[in-house]
């Protein structure tokens, strides 16, 4: 396939209309004048024609779902049906605001109550909560949790450290340490978790012991039992990262291996799309033990009713206004009711399966550090590259010359030159062939034409040393420096 | 047509509350078009593993670890989902029903038809984050022109592409100002609503931080001064946080001279952007952080998510915001190129001495934020602002005279929204009488929870768009309505 991606010349959209010298906005009765805006907000008015078509035109210049197959491990870059679009614009579900009376909003909380429902029966953990943002703001809410509970039982003063191994999503000890605690990273074996290393690791001080299961090497963690027995002797709490979970549907849940609490992300495992970055949706789904300190207001249904309740005393409070993302809950409520019992389950013998049949072809090129039975991901080492010059980083560029994704690079950090490459069931063989010999075609390039890629796209390749030098993040600053094309 | 289902899980929810029936056995056996599912595709895939069954790839999995059935129920096709979904949201009575004062961070205004559709471009919509700068210059330059904006709007130096929502945005500002300034105490307005004040006090918790209320002047709603000067002269203060308009929707001209009571102590102020097309930039007056609820400019309200979280700082300060942050620099050919930039803040690369644990924002929303902005331009927006502002006085006027409600209960400058206190009987018993009326006369301020102190009967009123004199009358009435019959009843 030849592939070309859309260049347009297009000016930043101030440069389409130079905004002329600015007036005084008209002063609006009764705002004293100390308050007023001198001069109008420094932005052009332009038609509403010259804004559709510039945007349509950045829109050309970027790689989505919908036009290219996209690798991404652990990001889970499956297909965002359409259907959900549609019912998420529906007036019913966008024309509501979160402060209505529960009175007139009967159908949005029925929503969220029969999502928690069906995610408590995916998770096997009691209790969900929808209001956190994203997978990273659920992990930041359940350590408060944590922390919550044991300050309840008095030991709020030793339990100091969480604990992760070296495969965790760096969202992980991030969150830990906003949360207050100290992190200890454990050494893994063949990408798993030593548990030997972590029954020496943990003690009394450990609060948590975070793990996402299958872990980002792609490998589910066969010793879960294990683990989750050993941190339980020492009283922590074992958190289950769900970013992964598309691999285990139906097949196993982190409550029946052990974990207390858990986050799940909406935009991965419930096909809510990305958005470019954003917006997700995080679950919180928690044990009895944590249960009581999840965030205010739960959904409650009495009789054929169903309310906000705030009457939960032992409750973080709130972590975001209102309820959670409530236009991707209803997404993510699209996609489990379509695919049901079976289709979950499905899709994780999909995604499992296609993952295993890249993992095997994509092996003969490039060495696969760990153990050749992956789930939803599998991790390749791009380091034998390096004798012909070329680095996993030239490999992912010339990879969207072929019009596909690159995969995660250089994350686990623990394999050298790594690439992760996660390929859900919504592929068809004949994508995964495609990507095969896209990747066959890139990684037997030259290695000029490698270092020289991509060439292919709106831009050459990028200087992201360039931008970090000499930070240039706003209009503002290409003012001031002298490099902005309408001063 | 609702055949129940039992449920595989004694002492479970009833399946029949959360799933609807059953397909027909005529409506075919796919699971889904969602999963290729090719005659032969599976076995072809199976035979190129040497295995004969997809069970085999999950044999590392122990057989104590597995389980049965989930218990949920069985699959539908896509028409009886989209049946399914409506009949739910036939249950609810969305804003159009209603006249409309329902306000404060989340507000439902007008969207342009071309911002949705900007937003429905599916190479912007289903994209992943912008790791791979070439293969995504549309989307970072998106998000530039939303920093861009964002930074005319505050007039500060350096904004981020996104935060979830406005309160967290307060929350991350809360920890920056603590990586910024010594001390252990942060100030907020007691007039913030309590919502935001419990995700304030969550983002605090972790490092043992405290979050402390600056009274206000029960005549204006105005901040207590001389309670911040007192504080911050005991040294223990790294932060200030003020709301413009504040959380009774006023205008506190203290404001404007705060930072000459802090010192080198940080302001943050949260803002209103529609507010900022016709007030002084808080850049211009000593704000070191501004953020604020984008929601307002192109995103539904969408029962409260997804929201837009904004945050810009100062240049000095760059090295510790949050966030990820796009900037411009070259590509090979030295020509202008984006990329995102300063990613040594972010978690993916400093783990937990990350500035954020955050990863996932909603640089979607940023996208709406400055496609409306642009659709209307500044003089659209400035218009708009003034527009509601004339609506919430005549709105206040109609109100003013009403014997047993104080409308506004401040007296102090407001832009499109106001509080009102209800002198008899309850804020939610009068919400209540005017509901009846379809009106949504907007919300209690007071916190929910059972234990929280009492507080007066408060309710914030917004002008909304959507509202014209006629429906502003019909406000007027049902509320001395109301009054009166709580009176009656008292």
């Amino acid at each position: 396939m030849t592939f070309r991606q859309a260049r347009w010349e297009e000016p930043s959209i101030w440069d389409l209309a130079p905004p002329r010298a600015r007036e005084t906005p008209p002063p609006v009765a009764g705002v004293p004048e100390r308050f007023r805006r001198k001069e109008a907000v420094r932005w052009p008015e332009l038609s509403e024609l010259e804004v559709v078509r510039h945007y349509t035109r950045l829109s050309q210049m970027n790689f989505g779902i919908d036009t290219s197959s996209y690798p991404l491990g652990s990001c889970t870059m499956k297909y965002n049906p359409k259907v959900s679009e549609m019912l998420a614009r529906r007036n019913g579900a966008a024309g509501m605001h979160p402060y209505q009376p529960e009175a007139t909003a009967q159908g949005a909380l029925e929503i969220l109550w029969r999502l928690e429902r069906i995610l408590t029966k995916v998770t096997g953990l009691p209790e969900v909560s929808l209001q956190a943002a994203a997978g990273a703001h659920g992990e930041y809410a359940a350590l408060l949790m944590v922390r919550a509970y044991f300050r309840d039982r008095g030991e709020s003063e030793t339990r100091t450290e969480v604990l992760l191994p070296d495969t965790a999503h760096g969202t992980n000890p991030a969150s830990a340490a906003m949360a207050g605690y100290s992190t200890r990273e454990i050494a893994s074996v063949g990408g798993c978790v030593n548990v030997t290393a972590l029954r020496e690791a943990i003690s009394g001080k450990t609060a948590c012991f975070m793990l996402t299961n299958p872990n980002t090497a792609g490998l589910f963690e066969s010793e879960i039992l294990e683990i989750a027995e050993a941190v339980h002797e020492a009283g922590a709490m074992l958190y289950y990262d769900g970013a992964n979970l598309n691999a285990i549907l139906g097949v196993t849940n982190p409550g029946r291996m052990g974990f207390d609490v858990a986050h799940l992300n909406l935009h991965k495992t419930f096909a809510t799309p990305h958005g470019g970055g954003g917006p997700g949706a995080g679950v919180l789904a928690a044990g009895e033990k944590l249960a009581p300190y999840l965030p205010i207001p739960r959904i409650a249904k009495s009789g054929r009713k169903f309310r906000l309740d705030y009457d939960r005393p032992k409750s973080i409070g709130k972590i975001k206004t209102a309820y959670g993302n409530f236009g991707l809950d209803l997404r993510a409520y699209a996609f489990a009711i379509t695919h049901g019992e079976d289709g979950l389950k499905h899709v994780a013998r999909r995604s499992v399966l296609n993952s295993n049949y890249v993992g095997s072809r994509l092996g003969k090129f490039l060495p696969r550090p760990f153990r050749p039975l992956v789930k939803h991901e599998f991790v390749l080492s791009g380091a034998p590259l390096k004798d012909r010059g070329v680095r996993t980083l030239d490999l992912a560029k010339r990879l969207l010359d072929e019009g596909v994704h690159a995969p995660t690079v250089y994350f686990p950090s623990l394999v050298e030159e790594s690439l992760m490459v996660e390929l859900p069931e919504t592929e068809s063989k004949r994508e995964l062939d495609q990507y095969i010999a896209a990747f066959e075609r890139a990684i037997s390039d030259t290695p000029e034409n490698l270092h020289a890629a991509p060439r292919s796209l709106s831009v050459r390749r990028v200087d992201e040393v360039r931008a970090a030098r000499e930070p240039l993040l706003s209009w503002k600053d290409l003012r001031a420096a002298g490099k902005a094309e309408t001063p | 047509m609702r055949i129940p289902l039992r449920s595989r899980e004694p002492g479970s929810a009833s399946l029949i509350d959360l799933w609807p029936a059953p397909l027909p056995p005529t409506r075919g056996s796919r699971l889904s078009r969602w999963i290729p599912d090719e005659p032969g595709e599976e076995a072809a895939l199976l035979e190129a593993l040497g295995i004969s069954s997809v069970d085999e790839l999950f044999s590392d999995v122990p057989k104590k670890a597995r389980i049965g059935r989930m218990g949920v129920g069985p699959g539908h096709d896509e028409a009886e989902v989209v049946r399914e979904v409506d009949r739910l949201l036939e249950r609810n009575r969305p804003l159009s029903r209603f006249a409309t004062f329902l306000g404060g961070r989340v507000v439902p205004r007008y969207v342009p038809a071309a911002v949705d559709a900007m937003l429905s471009r599916s190479e912007f919509y289903t994209a992943y984050t912008p790791y791979q700068a070439e293969a995504s210059q549309g989307m970072l330059r998106a998000l530039f022109e939303f920093q861009s904006l964002w930074v005319e709007l505050t007039g500060l130096d350096v904004a981020n592409a996104s935060l979830y929502d406005g309160a967290t945005a307060a929350g991350e500002a809360l920890l920056f100002c603590r990586r910024v300034h010594e001390g252990h105490r942060f100030l907020v307005p007691a007039s913030l609503p309590w919502e935001e004040k419990s995700v304030l006090r969550n983002y605090a918790s972790g490092p043992n931080l405290r979050v402390e209320e600056i009274p206000y002047d029960p005549r204006s709603g105005r901040l207590d001064l001389d309670f911040v000067r007192a504080a911050v002269q005991a040294h223990d203060v790294f932060g200030v946080l003020a709301d413009v308009p504040n959380g009774f929707g006023h205008l506190d001209e203290g404001i404007l001279d705060l930072k000459s009571t802090l010192g080198d102590v940080p302001l943050v102020v949260s803002a209103d952007p529609l507010a900022l097309s016709v007030l002084e930039p808080p850049g211009n007056y000593g704000a070191d952080v501004v953020v604020g609820e984008g929601q307002g400019f192109g995103v539904a309200p969408s029962f409260g998510g997804p929201l837009l979280g904004l945050f810009a700082c100062r240049r000095e300060h760059l090295r510790s915001a949050p966030g990820r942050i796009v900037g411009a620099t070259l590509d090979a050919d030295g020509q202008r190129a984006y990329a995102l930039t300063l990613v040594t803040r972010e978690q993916h690369i400093r783990r937990s001495r990350a500035t954020s644990n955050i990863c996932t924002n909603e640089s979607l929303m940023a996208l709406a934020f400055v496609v409306y902005a642009s659709v209307v331009g500044p003089r659209g927006l400035a218009q708009l602002q003034t527009s509601l502002a004339e609506k919430a006085r005549t709105l206040a006027s109609a109100l003013g005279g009403i014997e047993g409600l104080q409308a506004p209960r401040f007296d102090a400058p407001y832009l499109g929204e106001f509080t009102i206190e209800v002198g008899r009987g309850t804020a939610e018993a009068f919400l209540d009488r005017l509901r009846r009326r379809r009106i949504l006369g907007g919300h209690r301020l007071a916190d929910p929870r059972p234990g929280a102190p009492k507080e007066p009967e408060r309710i914030l009123v917004a002008a909304t768009d959507s509202v014209g004199d006629r429906e502003i009358q019909k406000y007027a009435r049902a509320a001395k309505a109301a009054v009166e019959a709580a009176g009656r009843n008292a």
